[in-house]
């Protein structure tokens, strides 16, 4: 039992972590609230599970039930809210102009790469 | 309470509250607010003060972080001190 | 150059105070019976006896509504003070003053809506669960209070000010805010009308029905004034927010 919730907990702070890594390191604005966006609920949701399964630990009764419930809830509140932000957020940013950083010349720029290569 | 945890939060609070004050664009400086409060929450919470920590959050980290972003969406953005 | 000198004093200051805390064998550890400030009779008091006065579980609810009655409500008064300041300073009559920023022709994002219009009723009933549950658990008006106005702003934030503001008028919410005073200072008018302290709920057992303690009626008490403390708080997080993001016009805006 507490192998699975050190193993929920763990693969939700990989999931925090690569998102972080995401935000730090993506280019333009559109990349990095995605690999937040995405990163974040993924990871909240798997640590709340881990939660849950550590308060069955010692068996279930009733207040754990209880407990189980309440962070039902909150796992289902944050797949509602999450996305809706990250959305509310992209779309507040594509409203006031800011550019994707899109890389037009791809096929030059893979060539030159090449050619830097050999 | 856990000491260590109690330590960690309060070296967080120092360079957010430090960015709330310093910086110049206004916005981001609510957010840094906003996080000073929720900061400040947890801080409550992790020392047994419920009560408290749940009216930081609802009114610090929740609404008086939108009355900030509202007050200057309604001005200017950038700071002249 | 006062910058600088300011910032030389509050390292100092950080610096002393870093000191006074580090000595940690001076401080008492946590929930520690022999420490002042629970060795005070007061708290040993608080602590015994609050169910017997009050039938209430959560002991700080008891000591913010009933012991320290006067307290709350001109706290109370002092939120209300603070929304009618901020209404006579920034409202303005004229609909020709400058709107600020947006263009209220944007149609409100379908996404946003479709969530808030799930999430709206949610958080509402959650304001309420949090100012009924406020006796057994951490809560009360004040927190129950600020979460219903957080979701008329979600309102007016994901539709516009003029959608919120259909749901819960400036005229209502100005009315709101007094009539939370009202209900608060009646509680204790009721109870000074029995021939008792104002604030001392003890005796509207005579006045509610169904309630044959006094100590019930402590607890009926204490829910009264958190409703009153809700109303006025919901309604001046809402007007603070609808004066603020639109200069005073209460229209369009954000």
């Amino acid at each position: 039992m507490n192998l699975l919730v050190v193993t929920l907990i763990v693969l939700g702070l990989i999931f925090f972590f690569g998102g972080v890594v995401g935000l730090l390191r993506f280019p333009d604005f559109y990349t990095r609230m995605h690999a937040a966006g995405k990163a974040d609920t993924l990871s909240t949701i798997l640590i709340l599970g881990g939660f849950i399964v550590y308060n069955f630990a010692e068996g279930g009764d009733a207040a754990s039930w209880n407990v189980l419930v309440k962070i039902a809830f909150i796992a289902l509140f944050i797949m509602l809210t999450s996305p809706t932000s990250t959305h509310a957020l992209m779309q507040a940013g594509f409203e006031s102009g800011i550019e994707p950083e899109i890389d037009d010349d791809e096929s030059e720029s893979t060539q030159e790469k090449k050619g830097r290569d050999s | 309470m856990i000491f260590e945890l109690d330590v960690l939060i309060l070296l967080l609070l120092i360079p957010a509250a430090v960015m709330a004050l310093q910086i110049r664009d206004l916005l981001a400086a609510s957010m840094a607010f906003g996080i000073y409060s929720f900061l400040m929450c947890l801080l409550w919470a992790e020392m047994g003060a419920v009560d408290v920590a749940f009216t930081e959050a609802a009114v610090g980290a929740g609404v008086s972080a939108v009355f900030l972003i509202a007050t200057v969406y309604c001005t200017k953005r950038k700071s002249s001190d | 150059m006062m910058k600088k000198l300011a910032g030389i004093v509050v390292f100092m200051v950080g610096l002393l105070l870093f000191y006074g805390v580090s000595n940690v064998d001076d401080f008492p550890g946590w929930g520690d019976p022999d420490s002042p400030a629970n060795a005070s009779p007061l708290s040993q008091y608080f602590i015994t006896d609050t169910i017997k006065d009050s039938e209430v579980p959560n002991m700080v609810t008891a000591v913010l509504a009933d012991y320290r009655g006067y307290d709350t409500m001109f706290e109370t008064v002092v939120i209300f003070i603070a929304g009618i300041a901020i209404f006579a300073v920034v409202r303005v009559s004229r609909n020709n003053s400058p709107v600020c920023g947006g263009n209220k022709d944007d149609e409100p994002d379908l996404i946003i809506t479709t969530t808030c219009r799930l999430l709206v009723p949610v958080i509402q009933i959650f304001a309420l669960y949090v100012l009924a549950h406020g006796h057994s658990s951490p809560g009360g008006g004040f927190q129950g209070g600020v979460i219903m106005g957080a979701s008329f702003i979600l309102v007016a934030v994901a539709w516009d000010l003029d959608t919120a503001l259909g749901r819960f008028s400036e005229k209502a919410a100005i009315a709101c805010a007094g009539l939370g005073i009202i209900i608060y200072a009646g509680f204790g008018l009721a109870s000074m009308f029995y021939g008792e302290e104002f604030l001392n709920y003890g005796i509207t057992h005579k006045l509610l029905p169904g309630v044959e303690s006094p100590e019930m009626a402590r607890y009926y008490g204490m829910l009264g004034v958190e409703v009153g403390v809700m109303f006025t708080v919901t309604s001046v997080m809402f007007l603070i927010y609808g004066l603020l993001s639109t200069r005073g016009r209460m229209s369009g805006g954000l």
